[in-house]
C-alpha cells in the first residue's frame, strides 16, 4: 500500500509509530511524519496520529486489527488478523476485528482481484512484529531484563529461561509505549517461516460467523437512522441510455405515506444516465408509489440494441485486422503456423453474466453538519467516495461511506452507482434516506460481465504447440471505470484492458504466441460491463484451456501429456518471487495432483461418462494462483442434459492462512462457476436485460451441486489468493469431459442441452 | 394490528396487504429475515408461521394476525437451536446473507422429518438459493443438525 500515499509537502518520512499513552493501550500503524514529530507519543499528543492504523491494543491486552476490506463471505477480516496475531503473539481469543471508515488516508481501498490477504500478507505481519517488539522491550524493562534476552508467548512476555513473566495487559495498563521503526528497520523485521506458523495455517473459525447464525449480523440493509424514508429506484426500460422525459405522480400522490418522485435527468457518467426514484415513508409506500409513476421515457440511442447485435459487432471486430491492440507478441506467429503439421481454429464465446449477489443493492445516506454518510457494505470506497463526490459536486473529503457485512459481492459491490444515487435521492429529498433494489433493477442495473467471443488459431508439430494467435472481443471494464489503470499495449499502440484480457497472456510455452485485444464498443454503450467474480479468466480460460484439449486429440496427444509437455518453465514462465515463483512447474504439480487425486485415465467410467481437465493461472500473471480441475461427467445422448458427478480442485496456495478458510472458498469459487457454466444466461432485446428474478434467470440449486473435493497444496511460499481461481477452471473442464464422454464439443457458455445435442450431431 | 412474533405479542401500524418480510424487518427492527427476490423464489425471507417454514414476502399482514411467526432471532434461545450449533460445527455460512432462510426451512424441515435421507434433504432444501454456494456444507449440516436432535 505503500505506492497509494502521496507526499505531503512538509511530512517527509513514512514510519511505523507503536504509541501510547500511559497505560491507554497501543496504536500501531504507518504514519507520515513531520521532520519535527520524532516520537509516537508526541505524534499522538500533537494529533498527527493521522494514518493508517492497522492495530490497536487497549490497556487489557486485547488487539483490535483494522480491516480495510469488504467482508463479502471470504472471512478477510480473520484471515488479516491470523497474520498480525501471529507475528504479535497473542493469545488468538484476545483478537478482534473492526472495519474503519472511508478515508483518504488508507489508500486504495478495493476488495477484490483476490488480492486481499496475497497484498497484507507481509505488510500485517510486520504490523504485528513490531508491537511484538515493542511490548517486548516494556515489558523487559518491567522484569529488569535485556529485551534480547526475552521472547513473547501467547499475550505474555518471558524472560529467556521462562522463570518471570508478566502479561501484555499488565504492560499495557501500567507503561507509555514510545516506540518508532523506520522503513529500513520494518522491512528488516525477520519474520516467521512456514513452518514456524501457530496461527497462521490453522483454520481459525471465522470471526464473522456467530453473527451469521442468530440473525444479529448487520448488512448495509438492515441499517437504521432516525426519520428515514424509503427508496425504491424505478427500472429504466433500457439498460443504458434511457431519460426520463416526465413523470406522472397524479396516481402515487394518493398513496398513503407517498413522499415524493426523486427524477434525475442528467444521470452520471459511467453509472447510467436518469433516473426516477419513488419515495415513501415506509417500504410499502415506496413500493406501491414505484408502480403508481406513470413515465414518459425518452428510450435513448440503444432501444433496439440486442445480444446478438453485440455478437454481430464482435464478429465483425475479429475480422477486422486493424481492430484492437496487441497484449502478447512472442515471436513470429505466422512463422509457426506456416510449418505446423496441424492446424486447428475454434470460436468460443460466453453469454452476458449476472453478479446475482442475494443481498440486493442498498444503502442509506444522511447528510450530517455538512458530511454526505453512506452505509452499504462496499468493496471499494475508493471508487465510492470519488464518484459520489464528483456527482454532488463536492470535495472527496466531505463524503464519509460505513462498512457493513455484504450479501454477496463477486465485484458487484465496487461499483459505485448505489452511492451515487441514494446520495443523490437524500440531497433531494433531504431526510435521511434507505435505497433499496428491487430484483428485477439488481439484475438489469447490473454491471455484467460481457458477453465475449474469441478465436485461437493454432499450430502442432511433435507433440508441441509452434504458434497460437488468440483475438479476444469484449466489452471493456476498466475502460469505463478506472481508465486511467489501463496498460500500454506491447507495441505501444494503445491501450489495453487488462481485466478483458488477461489470462490469455497464460504459463505453456508456446514460441510463437501473439493475443490480440479487441474493444466492443457497442456493448459498451448498451451494457456497460463490470467486474465479475475471476473477471477475464472466466472467459480467457474458457477458450485456451478448451483449445488445448481440442489441439491434442488433433495432435493424438492424451491431453494431460499435451498439457505437461507445454508447462516446462521454460523462459518467461520460470516465473520471478515472491509470487509466481517456481513458475509453471507449480502449475504442471497441481494439474499432476488433480488428476492423480480424480483417478483420470484410471477410474472405471460407465457409458457416456468422462472426465476432463483444466488448469488455470487465474488471476494476473503477476499473481497467479495455480488451479487445477478434473470434471466428470456423465451425459444423458437423448435429452442432452449433463451432470457433473464429481469435481477435483487442486489449487497452490503457497501457504494457507485459514486452510479451511481457503477451501470454502474453492468451494464456493468452484461452484459459482459451474453455476455460470451451465445455469445461468441473460439476454438483452430492445436494450434491455430479457430477464428479471430467480424464475427466468436460474442459478445453481442445492439438487444441482455435485461433489467436490479440494486439494490444498502448500510449499510455504508466499500466500496466493483463493476467492475467484476456482471459477475460472471448471467450465473448461466440464466442456472437455463432455467432450470425452460423447464426442460433443460446446465452445459457447453456459453449456446447455440444446448445444450438447446439436455438438453431438455435428461430431 | 396484533402479532406474535419470537413468543411476544406486537401491534403493527401498518396497512393490512404490507407484507410480512417489511413487517418483521422495517417495523419489529428484526433484521435476521432478509429480503432476497420479493416473489418466494429465493427463500432468503423464510420464517416460520404455526411451525410451517413460509415465506414472509409472500404473506400479507393481514393473513398473518392471529399466527405464531417465528423467525432466526427466535429460533433457539442464545442461538442454540440444533440447526445454529450444527451450522456452527460445520461453518456453513460464507456471507450468510441466505442463512437465516437456508436455517428456517431446514428446522421446520427436521421439525416434521428428524431423520430424513440425503434425497429427503435436497427435496426440501433446493427452494432457498445461496450464492456463495454453500449447499454442500447446508446439506452436512441438515444431516448433522439431525443427529444433534437425535441426541448424538
Amino acid at each position: 500500500m505503500t505506492k497509494h500515499i502521496k507526499k505531503v509537502s512538509g511530512l517527509s518520512r513514512r514510519e511505523v509509530l507503536v504509541g501510547s499513552a500511559a497505560g491507554a493501550g497501543l496504536v500501531i500503524g504507518y504514519s507520515v511524519l513531520p521532520n519535527a514529530v520524532d516520537s509516537a507519543s508526541k505524534a499522538i499528543a500533537a494529533g498527527n496520529w493521522d494514518h493508517q492504523q492497522f492495530l490497536s491494543m487497549d490497556a487489557d491486552g486485547k488487539a483490535t486489527v483494522h480491516v480495510t476490506k469488504c467482508e463479502i463471505g471470504q472471512h478477510v477480516g480473520t484471515a488479516l488478523a491470523q497474520a498480525v496475531a501471529e507475528e504479535l503473539e497473542i493469545d488468538w481469543n484476545d483478537v478482534r476485528v473492526n472495519y474503519p471508515e472511508s478515508h483518504a488516508k488508507w489508500g486504495l481501498h478495493i476488495t477484490g482481484g483476490s488480492w486481499s490477504v496475497n497484498w497484507t500478507f507481509d505488510r500485517n505481519s510486520r504490523i504485528g512484529a513490531s508491537a511484538r517488539i515493542a511490548l517486548i522491550e516494556a515489558g523487559s524493562k518491567m522484569m529488569k531484563a535485556m529485551p534480547a534476552n526475552c521472547y513473547a508467548k501467547n499475550s505474555r512476555v518471558y524472560t529467556a529461561d521462562g522463570s518471570k513473566s508478566v502479561s501484555y495487559k499488565e504492560i499495557l495498563s501500567s507503561n507509555t509505549i514510545d516506540r518508532t521503526f523506520s522503513e529500513e528497520e520494518m522491512k528488516s523485521i525477520k519474520l516467521k517461516s512456514f513452518g514456524e506458523y501457530s496461527i497462521v495455517g490453522q483454520s481459525k473459525q471465522p470471526l464473522d460467523l456467530p453473527a451469521k447464525l442468530d440473525g444479529s449480523a448487520k448488512y448495509g440493509i438492515d441499517v437504521f437512522v432516525p426519520n428515514m424514508v424509503y427508496a425504491i429506484p424505478i427500472q429504466n426500460p433500457t439498460r443504458y441510455g434511457a431519460i426520463p422525459k416526465a413523470v406522472d405522480e397524479s396516481a402515487a400522490k394518493k398513496i398513503d405515506g407517498y413522499v415524493g418522485a426523486y427524477v434525475n435527468k442528467e444521470g452520471f457518467t459511467r453509472v447510467n444516465t436518469g433516473y426516477v426514484v419513488a419515495i415513501g415513508e415506509t417500504y410499502w409506500a415506496a413500493e406501491k408509489a414505484a408502480k403508481a409513476l406513470k413515465i414518459d421515457w425518452d428510450l435513448g440511442e440503444n432501444k433496439n440494441i440486442s445480444s446478438d447485435d453485440i455478437r454481430d459487432e464482435s464478429i465483425r471486430l475479429q475480422k477486422d485486422p486493424n481492430a484492437g491492440f496487441l497484449w502478447v507478441l512472442e515471436g513470429d506467429t505466422d512463422k509457426g503456423m506456416k510449418n505446423a503439421a496441424n492446424k486447428h481454429t475454434a470460436v468460443y464465446e460466453t453469454a452476458i453474466a449476472y453478479h446475482g449477489c442475494l443481498e440486493p443493492m442498498n444503502g442509506v445516506a444522511y447528510e450530517k453538519d455538512g458530511i454526505m454518510h453512506i452505509h452499504s457494505g462496499h468493496q471499494s470506497f475508493t471508487f465510492a467516495v470519488g464518484n459520489t463526490a464528483a456527482a454532488l459536486g463536492v470535495e472527496q473529503d466531505k463524503i464519509v461511506c460505513h462498512q457493513y457485512y455484504a450479501g454477496g459481492g463477486f465485484g458487484r459491490r465496487t461499483e459505485p452507482d448505489l452511492h451515487v444515487l441514494v446520495a443523490q435521492t437524500c440531497k433531494h429529498v433531504g431526510r435521511p434516506v434507505k435505497l433499496i433494489f428491487s430484483r428485477e433493477q439488481d439484475m438489469m442495473f447490473d454491471f455484467h460481465r460481457s458477453p465475449t467471443y474469441q478465436v485461437i488459431e493454432g499450430g502442432e508439430e511433435f507433440g508441441r504447440m509452434t504458434a497460437m494467435n488468440h483475438d479476444v472481443v469484449a466489452g471493456w471494464s476498466t475502460k469505463r471505470a478506472a481508465p486511467g489503470f489501463m496498460p500500454d499495449s506491447v507495441d505501444k499502440k494503445g491501450k489495453v484492458d487488462q481485466f478483458s484480457t488477461n489470462g490469455s497472456d497464460h504459463w505453456y510455452d508456446i514460441p510463437n504466441h501473439k493475443v490480440r485485444s479487441i474493444n466492443n464498443e457497442l456493448s459498451d454503450r448498451a451494457l456497460p460491463v463490470g467486474f465479475l467474480r475471476a473477471v477475464a479468466p472466466s472467459w480467457t480460460f474458457w477458450a485456451v484451456e478448451s483449445y488445448l484439449d481440442e489441439m491434442a486429440k488433433k495432435a493424438g496427444r492424451d491431453p494431460l501429456a499435451f498439457r505437461l509437455d507445454h508447462l516446462t518453465a521454460a523462459g518467461k514462465n520460470a516465473g520471478t518471487p515472491p509470487n509466481s515463483v517456481g513458475g509453471a512447474h507449480r502449475l504442471r504439480n497441481a494439474l499432476l495432483v488433480a488428476a492423480g487425486r480424480a483417478g483420470y485415465g484410471v477410474k472405471p467410467l460407465g457409458k457416456n461418462e468422462g472426465m476432463g481437465m483444466a488448469c488455470v493461472s487465474s488471476q494476473e500473471r503477476g499473481s497467479p494462483t495455480w488451479t487445477a480441475c478434473v470434471a466428470e461427467v456423465k451425459v444423458d445422448p437423448n435429452s442432452g442434459e449433463v451432470e457433473v458427478k464429481k469435481i477435483t480442485v487442486s489449487m497452490d496456495v503457497g501457504t494457507a492462512v485459514n486452510p479451511d478458510g481457503v477451501r470454502k472458498q474453492i468451494e464456493g469459487s468452484a461452484l459459482y462457476g459451474i453455476s455460470l457454466a451451465l445455469y445461468e444466461n441473460l439476454t438483452m432485446k430492445n436494450g434491455s436485460i430479457e430477464q428479471g428474478n430467480f424464475d427466468t434467470w436460474t442459478p445453481m440449486r442445492l439438487n444441482q451441486v455435485p461433489e467436490i473435493e479440494t486439494v490444498l497444496i502448500q510449499n510455504g511460499h508466499y500466500p496466493a489468493g483463493t476467492g475467484e481461481p476456482a471459477t475460472t477452471v471448471v467450465a473448461p473442464a466440464i466442456a472437455n469431459a463432455i467432450d470425452n464422454a460423447v464426442g460433443a464439443r460446446v465452445r459457447s457458455l453456459p453449456i446447455t442441452p440444446e448445444k450438447i445435442k446439436s455438438a453431438m450431431r455435428e461430431a | 394490528m396484533n402479532l406474535s412474533v419470537n413468543g411476544s405479542n406486537q401491534v403493527v401500524d401498518a396497512p393490512g396487504d404490507t407484507k410480512l418480510l417489511w413487517v418483521i424487518r422495517e417495523h419489529l427492527r428484526l433484521t435476521g429475515t432478509k429480503f432476497g427476490c420479493g416473489l418466494g423464489l429465493c427463500g432468503a425471507c423464510t420464517v416460520h408461521m404455526n411451525g410451517e417454514a413460509v415465506r414472509s414476502c409472500q404473506i400479507e399482514l393481514s393473513d398473518a394476525e392471529g399466527t405464531q411467526i417465528t423467525t432466526i432471532e427466535g429460533l433457539g434461545a442464545n442461538g442454540h437451536h440444533p440447526v445454529q450449533k450444527a451450522w456452527a460445527e460445520i461453518e456453513v455460512p460464507q456471507c450468510g446473507y441466505c442463512q437465516s432462510g437456508q436455517m428456517m426451512n431446514a428446522a421446520a424441515f427436521l421439525n416434521s422429518n428428524s431423520a430424513p435421507s440425503e434425497k429427503e434433504i435436497v427435496d426440501a432444501q433446493q427452494g432457498n438459493i445461496c450464492r456463495c454456494i454453500t449447499y454442500n456444507r447446508i446439506k452436512t449440516a441438515i444431516k448433522r443438525a439431525s443427529e444433534i436432535m437425535q441426541g448424538a
